[in-house]
């Protein structure tokens, strides 16, 4: 790659970035939104964030690529995230079980 | 993560919970930079070049995909999985535009540079903040893992993959993210939205460009707006509110 098609890359790649990022803070900043809007924006964290969990679990190698172990460690995870409220704990709890069950499968 | 103390807010006055609430999601963010940084050195875009997209797009995952994309894909598909990639970042935008709108302008112009999945995770939680309290943790959290990110990738550039493959620290992501969907989770509506959102996710895990996070996002959204209306139809108006509960 050519070093003005890599910086063409880098810009249209930062300021898509910062756009998508900051867009509608600033088309939204002035005005008032609907009641049921701003509800329904309080649905967008849980969508992407479980969304993202899944892509980001799933990984590369497709469905059947998943390890017992990888689910596990997920399941653990989202208990003790429900139980303690606590990242640090969630965290050490999720990779534990991966680290267990891998090491015994 | 001192570095932030003089930046972090105008009374230079850190937010030490910020700080304590970073430290898990740093912790996966420190071997995923050094991946980014090895991939780097690995690209077939001029290095220095590839080194910019860690101060200028700073989003792991678009940043690897146009790192290794490149020379490999045509110019414009580079360009369109990053955006791609990035097009969550619009949903953050929306979720935040209330709470950033009694924001200070160079607020509203600055912040959202730095909002990557993390920083936004943790702000959507402190949103029930004062404007002056929620951007002292918003700038705290945003700044430090800046901070870290450009130390880290440029040491991956130098160190190469220092932790091994048998750490698995390429799971730690989406244990850390299993967590904060299910704190963001506070009613009835959000759990819908995540459980779809996860579901569709998972249909559409092959999806090139990890679209699939995007359709799970969008049909989360969707699914939450449709639970939001039939839970209004049947409880009285009176009990609806537009405030969040401060507890889950």
């Amino acid at each position: 790659m050519s070093t003005t098609a890599a910086l063409i890359a880098l810009a249209c790649g930062a300021i898509g970035t910062y756009f998508a990022r900051s867009g509608l803070i600033l088309l939204l900043a002035d005005r008032a939104l609907p009641a049921s809007f701003e509800r329904a924006l309080q649905n967008v964290g849980p969508a992407v964030l479980a969304a993202l969990t899944i892509n980001l679990a799933v990984g590369s190698d497709g469905l059947g690529g998943v390890e017992l172990a990888e689910v596990a460690a997920l399941v653990v995870a989202g208990a003790v995230a429900i139980w303690r409220k606590n990242l640090m704990w969630t965290f050490v709890a999720g990779m534990a079980t991966l680290w267990i069950l891998s090491a015994v499968t | 993560m001192t570095k932030t103390s003089s930046t972090a807010t105008t009374r230079g006055i850190v937010d030490r919970q910020a700080l304590t609430d970073i430290v898990p999601l740093a912790i996966p963010a420190i071997p995923f930079g050094f991946v980014v940084g090895l991939a780097v050195t690995e690209s077939a875009m001029p290095q220095w070049v590839a080194w910019l997209t860690a101060p200028l797009i700073f989003a792991g995952a678009a940043q690897l995909a146009m790192i290794t994309l490149a020379g490999t894909a045509s110019l414009w598909a580079v360009i369109t999985a990053v955006l791609v990639i990035n097009t969550r970042h619009v949903m953050y935008s929306a979720a935040l535009a209330p709470t950033f709108r009694r924001q200070p302008r160079w607020m509203r112009w600055i912040g959202p540079f730095f909002m990557v999945d993390q920083t936004f995770a943790l702000a959507a939680l402190q949103t029930h903040r004062s404007p002056a309290d929620f951007r002292r943790y918003y700038l705290t959290v945003a700044l430090t893992l800046y901070a870290i990110w450009n130390i880290v990738v440029p040491l991956g550039m130098l160190v190469g993959p220092v932790v091994p493959d048998s750490w698995r620290l390429d799971f730690a992501p989406p244990v850390m993210f299993a967590g904060l969907t299910l704190f963001a989770i506070k009613r009835i509506p959000a759990a819908t939205a995540a459980v779809v959102g996860g579901f569709v996710s998972l249909a559409t895990v092959d999806l090139r460009d990890r679209l699939g996070i995007v359709i799970g996002a969008i049909a989360g959204v969707a699914a939450g707006a449709i639970a939001e209306q039939i839970i209004e139809r049947r409880a009285p108006r009176s009990t609806s509110t537009v405030s969040d509960e401060p507890e889950p």
